[in-house]
């Protein structure tokens, strides 16, 4: 079986998960649920962009939601109708607020903007190791966000980006977020993929062996910047509303937290950690408005939601390091428990 | 002249400043390679130590200075204890991503417990004032800055070169097993390390807050950010490297701020941070820093 056939059956019981899971919302939820599962999607495929780069190459990066940003305030920029612009950025560079692209157009620009910007911050960050790379991937982050914020002509600076027309719905979302899973997975299995991982775990090693490290983690930057893109693309184009603080340091947490308590160094570990995270998040996010359980009223407690984050990382990291998935995806858990089960019975270690 | 002499002072304060906090993070990192993300959350802790105390107290102004050094330290000690200790001999990454998380939980138990918003501080009024030079009034808290600065960084240099201490954490910085082999223990360098880190972060936060006149869970983050970048300049880990890279950073800063039109003032932090990009692929070692041979360290 060829990589991309093998790759595809391997995606099923994610794909099957994910649209149960869609499905079981649309079907029983109120339109607020729908609302959240959403976005829990964007957020996936965010970590799945995230998982790419950072779970191969063993380097923590903290800029991805940069890319998040630019695709998103991009297809704003492009597609919101030109009425809405004459009132919101009068005036704008590049006469784009007389211009205004049709839906796939504006996507497509807004992603090939997202590639040259990452192929250009992925040339300089590709030759950074370790804690130099981690630095300079928050660099971006920050570069990205004032731009953001202070190009008040294109983007309205630090006021909301307000009317891009609402276009997707949840099943959009559980489409793309499969596709990224199949992609982060062919990526992982390619032969890119396994070097990057080898450069990840012993880069002298893999460098010995004639890995191109550069090359690789370049491809890797690019990959996962697309699929960030995507999860910024989905996020705007349903939420009609962004701002620069849409896709700063929050949201970064929130991602990173996702992708350590899964695992970084697999797929399903993205997976996993992305919907324990998700669950618990909104667990916490109904508890910060103090409510009434079991006949006691809860005190309002804002930050909750921030502290189960910050407290998801660092219990991860200090009981589990490898997260919860380790190194398996799904469907190698049961041959490998199964495998241990056996070498149990007959009496080896 | 007069602008330049004034501006040349705002650079030096800012630097040292800088300088401050970013000795802290290159002394931890130097240490046991640890990228210090929560080294911020010293500042805010040193600041709501002041608060707190006030509140509850209500000592005369001037005490509250060293109730913030104090309480920064005591914070970097109990990071060292509680969050880092078991992450010590993981990757680098892993301890880096750990205080990265110490640092949320900090920041949403002050807004927890305490509020978002910002809770006033005094300073003393001998720190605000100004005083004249012949024609040119100066701030005296631009001057009690450089001036402590300095100060402290004789301290540091004279524990570093005069104890046994600072010399097992110079030690340390090149070879650690080699500094446990000759019987020294290892949690009492590190300690000292983040002990250090707090003091120093703790003077930086008394001027912080002092400008500021508040405390807010999150005003460790944009200091924190320079500081980062100052290590970056000066290379990582490097103590001298961290404090020409604090001056250069506040001379920088203050450079841009002058020169820089006002319409793109905005985007100084932008132009700060593609010169930190420029500086880590460029020169990795930092602006001072030599290439070190790593060996089998190398990554």
């Amino acid at each position: 079986m060829s990589l991309i056939t093998q790759t595809a059956a391997r995606t099923i019981l994610p794909a099957i998960v994910l649209a149960g899971a869609a499905a079981l919302v649309m079907l029983l939820g109120q339109p607020f649920h729908e609302r959240v599962a959403y976005v829990f999607f964007t957020n996936l495929i965010i970590v799945l962009g995230l998982q790419v780069f950072m779970g191969n190459s063993n380097v923590a990066n903290l800029g991805h939601i940069a890319f998040a940003g630019i695709a998103g305030y991009a297809v704003a920029i492009l597609y919101t109708p030109v009425a809405l612009k004459a009132a919101l950025i009068p005036g704008a560079p590049f006469g784009l607020d007389n211009v205004a692209l049709g839906l796939v157009p504006a996507i497509l620009v807004a992603l090939a903007i997202t590639l040259l910007v990452a192929l250009l911050s992925g040339l300089a960050l590709s030759r950074l190791t370790g804690v130099a790379a981690t630095i300079g991937t928050m660099a971006l982050l920050v570069i990205v966000h004032v731009v953001l914020v202070n190009w008040v002509e294109l983007t309205r600076g630090p006021r909301a980006f307000y009317g891009v027309p609402v276009i997707f719905t949840l099943p959009w979302a559980v489409g793309a977020a499969v596709i990224a899973v199949y992609i982060a997975k062919l990526f992982r299995e390619s032969q890119d993929g396994i070097q990057l991982r080898a450069t990840g775990d012993n880069l002298l090693a893999a460098k010995a062996m004639g890995v191109d490290v550069e090359r690789v983690r370049l491809k890797a930057w690019i990959l996962g910047a697309f699929l960030c893109g995507t999860g910024g693309i989905l996020f705007t184009l349903f939420n009609g509303t962004i701002a620069p603080n849409s896709f700063y340091f929050s949201q970064t947490f929130l991602t990173i937290a996702m992708l350590i308590l899964g695992g970084m160094r697999s797929v399903s570990g993205a997976i996993t950690g992305s919907i324990v995270v998700a669950v618990g998040f909104e667990v916490f996010r109904s508890l910060e408005n103090g409510p009434v359980i079991l006949g006691i009223d809860l005190p309002e407690a804002f930050g909750l939601t921030g502290f189960f984050l910050g407290a998801v990382i660092v219990l991860s990291l200090t009981f589990r390091p490898m997260g919860l998935m380790g190194n398996d995806e799904w469907e190698d858990v049961w041959p490998a428990l199964r495998a241990r089960l056996a070498g149990r019975r007959e009496g080896r270690p | 002249m007069d602008y330049f002499l004034q501006q040349t002072l705002n650079a030096l304060s800012i630097g040292g400043e800088y300088a401050l906090l970013a000795l802290g993070l290159a002394i931890v990192f130097s240490v046991m390679g640890l990228v210090n993300f929560a080294h911020g959350e010293l500042i805010t802790l040193g600041g709501y130590a002041m608060y707190f105390t006030l509140l509850f107290a209500g000592p005369p102004v001037a005490l509250l200075i060293p109730v913030c050094i104090l309480g920064a330290m005591l914070a970097a000690v109990a990071f060292d204890k509680v969050a880092f200790r078991p992450v010590r001999n993981a990757p680098p990454t892993t301890g880096l991503l750990t205080a990265f998380g110490v640092s949320i939980i900090i920041q949403n138990i002050l807004v927890i417990f305490v509020a978002t918003r910002a809770r006033p501080v005094p300073t003393p009024d001998w720190m605000r004032g100004n005083f004249m030079v012949g024609e040119l009034s100066i701030p005296v808290l631009q001057v009690l800055e450089f001036a402590v600065t300095c100060l402290a960084l004789a301290g540091l240099l004279l524990l570093l070169n005069r104890t046994v201490v600072g010399l097992a954490m110079r030690a340390a910085a090149k070879d650690f097993v080699a500094v446990r082999m000759v019987g020294i223990k290892a949690n009492r360098v590190i300690m000292t390390a983040f002990a250090v880190s707090g003091v120093l972060a703790g003077i930086a936060a008394v001027f912080i807050i002092s400008r500021r006149g508040a405390v807010d869970p999150f005003m460790g983050f944009i200091p924190l950010l320079k500081a980062f970048v100052a290590c970056v300049l000066g290379g990582f880990g490097s103590l001298l490297g961290a404090l020409v890279g604090g001056i250069v950073l506040g001379c920088v800063e203050v450079f841009l701020q002058v020169v820089l039109p006002p319409d793109i003032a905005g985007y100084r932090d932008a132009f700060v941070f593609l010169l930190v990009g420029l500086v880590l692929v460029l020169k990795p070692e930092g602006l001072v820093g030599k290439r070190a041979e790593l060996g089998d360290k190398e990554e």
